[in-house]
């Protein structure tokens, strides 16, 4: 099964020395085991929009799509047997330390990202689209609309290539989330945060600047999008 | 659909047999609602035949295959994707015997079913929940009244749980044994919980609630024969323990406290039971092993005044030192030491207790027993602001008015 992994922590989270390397080590790990397909930690200083509303009509306000007492800081995408084997990776991430990790499943038929170089001259933004997903409980293949019903058909030919991958999630009722408190890994229902938007599906966008990726954005037109850069 | 009747003769078969039918059949074919709906028909074909032509040679194979033949009919009337899918992977599994011939070899799943009805990822009461539904067979009406919900209210936290299982791809499997340790309290937390939501319960209106203290001593057996841990033996025994004093608990609607109680109408063969399961252990205890522990000490006293309260305040030691556990410990001690000695653990843990009633009835308590009257009357105001409830608030004002005569 897929999962997509989000990394949240306190802005002022104090990291203990070389936690650096075990981040690299992690990802090696992971990657060496056919675990971790995609990843990476977002540049928190960097700032956050949120973009509503379609094309001309998009409205661009500054800041994440939730205030919330931890922020995004990062995400990657894994491939594991089941659920045990995807908490028992996040638990390994130092993260989960002092933050938490928050393990979503991705909605079924949605493909495995390849990984790609990043292209020179280029940024990338992590857009999450946020919704309220409240009563929502499960997707199953057969509530997914056929590629020729898909309503963002003509806004994925329109972004083309500048979109290098991105998931449908399954809903917040869904999600996991996994911290370790004293040596124990504490594994809870829910999302990390209970707010009324709540992230539905990203898309990892390779630009040439933040107004090419808020263009994007604006153009999608559903729901709330919130876009990121992505640490180089 | 509803349980068999009490006095049918599927009654006790349906009690013995539900789990481990559920759980083999949810192993056969990966789908819990059909499972479940497979589990039912079999047992409502049950309720229909064995008065008739009389009881089955081997009820269990029977019923595990009258259900296989049900899902299968219900596979194949329907065509959606997910079905058809579950129908080739149960016919890929069962392709060595169809009929499960002999009771004996039909495998017991019970075990990775208890884990995954208790796994971390879901909430508590969907773990509670699974647990009556699934393993014990309880209706949803019966549960959603057990816990005082609405039946949809009930339905709709059964249907997400089963979702969240599927669709987040809980595995159903026994963890690991370097898991077990991390997994086995998440179990035993629910099966501890389901017993004090039946014994709190105990004094109200029992007609319409189903026994949950019962159920609870039930499941906690056949985990136990399925997994004999010490801590699993270990609140076996608590369950056993704390059942054995419910006749004694209550009179006229008052709750009556441990040192009160008539020792006389306490279950001695509940007693004896647990006594015997914590004989049979050893190694370091757990939590749940040295709260029997303490409950066994109780239970080994002729009357109150004989109870060994040195060996009770050491085996609260054992136990993790949080601010509750700490102020037991002090009563402990104030009988077995004495008031004093109990004072400076009362003390050490009256900031994070501030709001809790019963730190200032104990220190109230100890304050009387020095000879402090008037710390110990303002100990017991403050207790009776915080009281939450009418009766310890009346049980407080009448230990109030004693103190000033």
């Amino acid at each position: 099964m897929l999962y997509f992994l989000t990394h949240v922590h306190t802005p002022d989270a104090t990291w203990e020395p070389g936690v650096e390397d075990r981040v690299e080590a992690w990802w090696s790990e992971m990657a060496q085991r056919g675990l971790a397909l995609d990843g990476a930690r977002l540049d928190m200083s960097g700032g956050a929009w949120c973009v509503r509303g379609k094309d001309k009509d998009a409205v661009v306000t500054d800041g994440p799509f939730a205030e919330t007492k931890e922020h995004v800081a990062g995400y990657d995408i894994i491939e594991a047997a089941d659920l045990d084997q995807a908490i028992a990776a996040a638990a390994a991430h130092p993260t989960t330390e002092a933050g938490a990790i928050e393990i979503r499943p991705v909605a079924p038929g949605m493909p495995a990202p390849e990984l790609t170089e990043a292209k020179p001259g280029h940024e990338r933004y992590l857009m999450l689209v946020c919704w309220d997903q409240h009563d929502d409980v499960e997707i199953r293949a057969e509530d997914l609309p056929d590629d020729g019903e898909d309503p963002m058909r003509g806004w994925l030919q329109q972004t083309g290539e500048r979109r290098l991958h991105g998931w449908q999630l399954q809903p917040p009722a869904l999600a996991t989330t996994v911290r370790r408190l004293d040596g124990t890994t504490v594994v809870t229902d829910g999302p990390f945060a209970e707010t009324k938007e709540q992230i539905g599906g990203y898309d990892l966008l390779e630009v040439s600047d933040r107004a090419e990726a808020i263009a994007i954005a604006a153009a999608h037109g559903l729901q709330t999008r919130d876009l990121r850069p992505v640490m180089g | 659909m509803t349980r068999p009747e009490e006095q049918s003769p599927v009654a006790p078969v349906f009690a013995a047999e539900w789990g481990r039918l559920v759980a083999g059949l949810i192993a056969w074919c990966g789908d819990w609602e059909l499972a479940e709906d497979g589990a039912q028909e079999a047992f409502a074909r049950a309720v229909e035949r064995w008065p008739v032509s009389g009881m089955p040679e081997r009820p269990a194979a029977w019923l595990a295959t009258v259900a296989r033949n049900a899902i299968r009919d219900r596979l194949r009337r329907s065509d959606t994707e997910r079905r058809r899918l579950t129908l080739a992977t149960a016919d890929a599994s069962v392709a060595v015997d169809l009929d499960w011939a002999d009771a004996e070899d039909i495998p017991d799943e019970r075990l990775r079913l208890i884990f995954t009805c208790c796994h971390p990822a879901l909430a508590m009461p969907a773990r509670v929940a699974l647990t009556l539904r699934t393993l014990a067979g309880l209706t949803t009406a019966e549960i959603a009244r057990a816990f005082l919900v609405t039946e949809p209210t009930m339905t709709k936290r059964l249907v997400r749980a089963r979702a969240k299982i599927r669709g987040a791809g809980i595995p159903y499997q026994v963890p690991s044994a370097d898991r077990l340790p991390e997994r086995l309290p998440g179990v035993l937390a629910v099966l501890y919980l389901l017993f004090n939501e039946g014994y709190a319960a105990s004094s109200g209106d029992q007609l319409h609630r189903v026994d949950l203290t019962r159920e609870a001593i039930r499941l906690t057996r056949q985990l136990r024969s399925l997994l004999p841990d010490p801590e699993v033996t270990g609140l076996l025994a608590l369950l056993l323990l704390t059942d054995s004093r419910r006749a004694a608990r209550v009179r006229n609607g008052h709750v009556i406290p441990l040192a009160e109680q008539d020792r006389a109408s306490w279950d001695r063969g509940q007693i004896e039971e647990a006594l015997s399961l914590l004989d049979g252990v050893g190694g370091t205890p757990g939590p749940y092993r040295v709260q029997a522990l303490i409950g066994a000490v109780h239970a080994q006293a002729l009357t109150a005044a004989d109870t060994d309260w040195a060996r009770i305040a050491g085996l609260y030691q054992l136990l993790p030192a949080t601010p509750v556990t700490e102020l037991n410990r002090a009563v402990a001690v104030s009988m077995a030491v004495g008031p004093a000695a109990a004072l400076d653990i009362v003390d050490a843990v009256a900031e994070p207790l501030a709001a809790y009633h019963l730190l200032h009835a104990t220190r109230a308590d100890l304050m009387t027993r020095l000879g402090r009257t008037a710390d110990a009357r303002a100990s017991l105001e403050r207790a009776i602001e915080l009281a939450p409830t009418t009766p310890e608030r009346r049980l407080l004002r009448t230990r109030l008015a004693a103190l000033t005569d």
